[in-house]
């Protein structure tokens, strides 16, 4: 299964709307199939932020691990709040 | 960790004008120079500098350290108003050349700054809630401040430990530790750190006396103690 985030809207960045965003997609989620890729697609987003992407996709990789997979995106907000998040998963403290 | 006195020679440069214009900005009172000790060189404290060239720093200091009333252009009285002009903002750095790409990390350090006043002072305003949120296109700025509690209060309800405004944002610019602890929070000013080394942009906060300035050409993270107690966080971005 493939999901545009431009359906939750294209400027990404408060809390609030991650959190919502991760409630209205919980219908969908469970039509997904235990062995089913889920692609994030990132097309047509403007700006995505640290604080959406960690109330949507980090639930998500803690569900699916592998099985989420975070399609590439030229947009920069994208690539950099990607490169924090997955760094502060695996190493709390980011800066000595 | 003092903040460090300029020459005049170099707030000359640093402002563009000449050390004469500067000699007589300080006989009329329009910049005042410090003495040391009743000496006749001039010096000049770096922050006087930064508020002094930026109408919207002063603005947003005057409303920080004094409660003046504030323009309605730059007040956001709650986080809905705020996303909705960093929409108008994002559209408007759009279309502006040379932008075209760097716009969306510029529109998320703010937002993650301005959501972060929002987040960290939800039921704790001490008196005004909301956040200052002014920019400048010509000059390429964007200016965030709140009258919160500031970053020293918020994290030390979960670090009790820390006692000063320079470790507080040490913390909250280094560790991944949020005042909203036991929720998994506190990647904001992280974010912020990482793409302000990685993209065209300078960076000046502030919180209580702890300044933090990332600025070209070295970028490097450089964390001082001010002279001034500001109430709340001042942000600067520039790109």
């Amino acid at each position: 299964m493939k999901i545009e985030l431009k359906k939750f809207g294209t400027t990404l960045i408060s809390r609030q709307a991650g959190s919502e965003a991760l409630k209205a997609f919980q219908s969908t989620l469970r039509e997904i199939e235990s062995d089913e890729i889920l692609e994030i697609d990132f097309s047509g987003v403007l700006t995505f932020s640290p604080s959406w992407g960690d109330e949507f996709l980090t639930p998500l990789m803690d569900l699916l691990g592998d099985k989420l997979v975070l399609l590439d995106s030229d947009n920069l907000s994208v690539q950099e709040t990607l490169k924090l998040l997955k760094n502060i998963k695996g190493n709390p403290q980011v800066y000595s | 960790m003092e903040a460090k006195l300029l020459t005049i020679t170099q707030a000359a440069k640093i402002l563009h004008v000449s050390v004469d214009t500067l000699r007589r900005w300080d006989n009329s009172g329009k910049l005042t120079a410090i003495k040391k000790d009743g000496g006749v060189h001039r010096f000049y404290k770096e922050k006087d500098l930064e508020i002094f060239l930026n109408d919207l720093v002063n603005t947003a200091h005057e409303w920080m350290m004094h409660g003046v009333e504030l323009s309605p252009t730059f007040y956001c009285s709650n986080s809905a108003v705020f996303q909705a002009r960093l929409t108008k903002l994002e559209m408007l750095l759009m279309q502006k050349q040379g932008l075209e790409k760097t716009f969306s990390i510029i529109i998320a350090v703010a937002g993650e700054i301005g959501n972060n006043s929002f987040d960290h002072n939800l039921g704790k305003w001490p008196d005004v809630p909301g956040i200052f949120f002014g920019y400048d296109l010509d000059n390429r700025c964007i200016v965030l401040a709140d009258r919160g509690i500031g970053v020293l209060e918020s994290l030390r309800t979960v670090r009790p430990a820390l006692v000063t405004h320079v470790d507080a944002v040490k913390v909250a610019f280094s560790e991944v530790l949020s005042g909203r602890s036991p929720e998994k929070r506190g990647n904001g000013l992280k974010f912020v750190r990482a793409v302000t080394i990685a993209q065209p942009i300078n960076l000046y906060f502030t919180s209580g006396d702890a300044e933090v300035r990332m600025k070209d050409p070295l970028k490097e993270f450089r964390l001082t103690r001010g002279q001034e107690i500001m109430r709340g966080c001042l942000a600067v971005i520039e790109f």
